[in-house]
């Protein structure tokens, strides 16, 4: 189980995370959703530990990450919101650098890059350097990347971000099959329809702080709204959408 | 509305001369850029000592002004096309439009003419603060040796200078753009895949020139070496100062004649380029990726230790293989080496005319220096390459992986350098000294060579505490005034140890000492180096910070706390 009590990250004054507290679950997707600027990719930043908080703690199966963070890295799959990558490498030396750097044995990594490329329909580009990938392409290196290592927690930023019809129903049913093999799985996705489909359990994060920590089920029931969406128009958006775009249709038709 | 685009487009092309991925997150591309024209200034400063020279020969001696004034002008003036020549190489891509401008721009309603010659503008302002930044000093003082015959030839002597100095840049810049718009003639694909060696032979050619070009001596020599003059652009440039300041020379008038017919072919070249970008490239562009296709079998190389050591070094070695601008820096690098080395290597000790390169298959210093002048130009290099970032942002895969302490990344550094640096220039050295010299003698001095080696290796290593290509740039931490110092310091402590070399391979008991000492200083240094990536914080950098503005001195008495 991930836990994160009371973390807190200020950046020179402005407090981008302020007391996050909830827990994912090994077995299920656990959504973590939030307006633009509301913490989510910092708290995501967090747990991957590529920042470190100001205060609180963060938790993997009870123990603290910082008392080992080489353990916990080697149990953590990482898919970022955007697809930075070494785009000179060709698909196949990226995977093969990530298994080496991961200290993961050469044969038996090369034989599960070899299934994940051909799993993902990259087979036939795998010689090709990842500046030519499309956007989807390159996430699906991403997701080859972070699934190399058979991790036990696995982070998810935007994973649908790019990817054809296809491939994107390919990806909500593995994220549900890996939750369903014991993994714990943190989503973060703007796309409600999607987190509604796949999660069985969110965090809304507003202005920094958790608005929200229950099942969706749990969340319909309490707030007597039907959709994901409208529950989290009522938690996490502040303006008259509809006010909003008259004005902005008024500015630019005037 | 098409004077406001080109104003825009001006300014934004002018900023993109470098590429600021580089740049850290604190970085400032204004910083940067006035840190190159401040460089150049620094360069400035170092020359006026020669046209300084060259101004009070000529008040006392007006024979040995004469010489004095025109051994500074040609120098100067070749220091000018080489700085211009430089320049044209590292802003290889920003004279044309590339990828990104045909994308974003073209959606709007910009016209490709507003676009190129907003290009044009940028980079002749680019072009134009380089001449000048390296002309600011001497620029003033060289003239002035020319204008003591009153105002008049003051003012005469100081347009010379200057309209000879922009001149001799625009035919370097001018010809670079005609290579490369010949070189778009191609197929698109065939032109990306020769536009990087097209860029780095460039640079070998011009640094080559610069050093191995027939050195300034009196007019008769001079022309004894016609035929040689003929094609080195620099002397076409001397020539035409002389023209213009009314001080000709009517034995150089072939060369007058060289360099306005230089000028006006590379100008047209320079206008067909950009006329082939307008009708074709910027078509082609839009229409063909910039990715060449993969070659299946190129791709394997052996391990270098454990996984972490193999991944940082395969990442290095294919960073440096597929990077353009980290080639061409390390190609700078080579270029003074090979220059430097080919310089002392045709030194009259050991390259006589008349009896060709015989003097090369017995012991010499020269070569022994040359051999240690290409060693330490390529260790340093790679070295200086390893600390700029490819994609910076891609990064933060080293940063989650587990297991990467600094001791293990420096280990990984360490092999990747010898793989990428000595590696290959020792081979080279090993193929040429047991060519040309006794199987003993030559494996004598090779390892020494190779003792040498590591220790300029494992110096430079020292505090990078990085993985190559991944730490982002800081503009402001470069010391380009101490590393004047340290070449001087190199220059002086190499021709000691060559004299030492010599000496020592004559004796064997002399050999074995001085062996034993390199070894040890090798030794040492290995162990200083490893040693700070144990004792020092333990964690791997990858963004460069700046310097705090306030200095916290931390002095307190014993037992007292300091304040937070």
């Amino acid at each position: 189980m991930l836990e994160l009590r009371n973390v807190t990250k200020r950046f020179t004054g402005v407090v981008a995370v302020n007391g996050v507290s909830f827990q994912a679950r090994r077995g299920e997707v656990t959504g973590y959703l939030g307006p633009n600027g509301s913490g989510k990719s910092t708290t995501m930043k967090l747990i991957t530990a590529l920042i470190d908080r100001t205060a609180g703690e963060i938790l993997f199966e009870g123990e603290p990450i910082h008392n080992d963070l080489a353990t916990y890295k080697q149990r953590m799959g990482y898919v970022p919101e955007e697809p930075h990558l070494y785009q000179h490498l060709t698909g196949l030396e990226y995977l093969i650098m990530i298994g080496q750097l991961r200290g993961l044995p050469a044969k038996a990594t090369a034989d599960r890059i070899d299934g994940l490329l051909r799993l993902f329909s990259l087979s036939a580009d795998r010689h090709v350097p990842i500046s030519s990938y499309s956007k989807g392409m390159r996430q699906k290196v991403l997701l080859s990347a972070a699934l190399l290592h058979n991790p036990d927690l696995i982070l998810l930023d935007e994973p649908f971000s790019g990817l054809d019809v296809e491939s994107a129903l390919v990806m909500r049913s593995l994220i549900q099959e890996l939750a369903a093999r014991g993994k714990v799985v943190l989503f973060s996705s703007h796309e409600l329809e999607i987190v509604e489909k796949v999660c069985s359990h969110v965090v809304i994060l507003h202005r920094g702080k958790v608005v929200a920590d229950d099942s969706i089920e749990r969340l319909r029931t309490l707030m007597a709204l039907p959709t994901l969406e409208e529950i989290f128009s009522q938690l996490a958006v502040e303006q008259d959408i509809a006010a909003i775009s008259r004005e902005i249709a008024d500015l630019v038709i005037a | 509305m098409t004077r406001l685009q080109f104003r825009v487009l001006y300014r934004e092309f002018l900023f993109r001369v470098v590429d600021l991925e580089l740049l850290a997150e604190d970085g400032d591309i204004s910083k940067l850029l006035g840190q190159f024209a401040a460089l150049l200034i620094f360069c400035s400063l170092w020359l006026t000592p020669v046209a300084g020279l060259a101004g009070s020969a000529a008040g006392h001696n007006p024979m040995l002004g004469m010489m004095a004034r025109w051994v500074a002008q040609h120098f100067l003036t070749a220091t000018t096309m080489l700085a211009v020549g430089l320049f044209a190489v590292m802003s290889w891509e920003s004279p044309f439009p590339d990828r990104r401008d045909v994308f974003v721009l073209s959606p709007l309603p910009i016209r490709a003419r507003t676009m190129l010659t907003a290009k044009v503008a940028a980079v002749a302002t680019a072009l134009s603060i380089t001449v000048l930044a390296l002309n600011s000093l001497t620029g003033l003082f060289l003239p002035m040796s020319y204008g003591f015959g009153g105002v008049v030839s003051a003012v005469r002597a100081f347009s010379a200078w200057w309209i000879t100095q922009f001149a001799a840049g625009i035919f370097i810049f001018f010809s670079v753009l005609t290579v490369q718009g010949l070189a778009q003639l191609l197929p698109r694909q065939v032109f990306l895949r020769l536009s990087s060696w097209i860029q780095t032979g460039f640079f070998v050619l011009m640094v080559t020139v610069y050093f191995l070009q027939p050195p300034f001596s009196e007019l008769r020599n001079l022309l004894a070496n016609e035929r040689a003059l003929r094609w080195v652009p620099s002397y076409w440039f001397f020539a035409l100062f002389q023209e213009l300041n009314g001080t000709a020379l009517p034995q150089l008038d072939f060369l007058v004649h060289r360099a306005w017919t230089g000028l006006l072919i590379a100008a047209a070249g320079a206008a067909a380029a950009y006329l082939i970008c307008y009708l074709r490239t910027l078509r082609k562009i839009g229409e063909q990726p910039d990715i060449l296709p993969a070659q299946r079998g190129l791709h394997w190389l052996p391990p270098f230790g454990d996984s972490l050591q193999t991944a940082v070094a395969h990442f290095s070695v294919r960073t440096l293989l597929r990077s353009r601008s980290h080639r061409v820096v390390l190609t700078f690098y080579l270029g003074i080496g090979l220059g430097l080395s080919m310089f002392v290597s045709h030194l009259p000790e050991v390259y006589d005319r008349a009896s060709g390169f015989g003097a090369w298959y017995r012991l010499n210093g020269p070569l022994l220096l040359a051999s240690m002048l290409i060693t330490c130009a390529a260790i340093v290099g790679t070295r200086v390459v390893f600390a700029m970032p490819l994609q910076a942002r891609a990064n933060w895969i080293f940063r989650m992986m587990p297991h990467a302490g600094v001791a293990r990344c420096l280990s990984a550094s360490r092999r990747s350098l010898y793989t990428l640096s000595l590696a290959p220039v020792w081979t080279a050295c090993a193929v040429l000294f047991f060519f040309l010299w006794p199987w003993r003698l030559a494996a004598e001095h090779l390892t020494m060579l190779a003792v040498l080696g590591v220790l300029v290796a494992e110096l430079s290593l020292l505090h990078f505490h990085k993985i190559p290509f991944t730490c982002s740039y800081l503009p402001g931490k470069t010391k380009f005034n101490m590393a004047l110092v340290y070449l001087a310091l190199f220059f002086f402590v190499t021709q000691w140890a060559v004299d030492r070399e010599m000496a020592a391979l004559a004796d064997l008991v002399l050999y074995a000492k001085t062996f034993g000492l390199l070894l040890v200083l090798a030794v040492l240094a290995h162990w200083r180096t490893s040693s700070a990536s144990h004792s020092e914080e333990g964690h791997v950098h990858f963004e460069e910070t700046p310097d705090p503005v306030v200095f916290a001195l931390d002095l307190h008495r014993d037992g007292v706390t300091t304040l937070q």
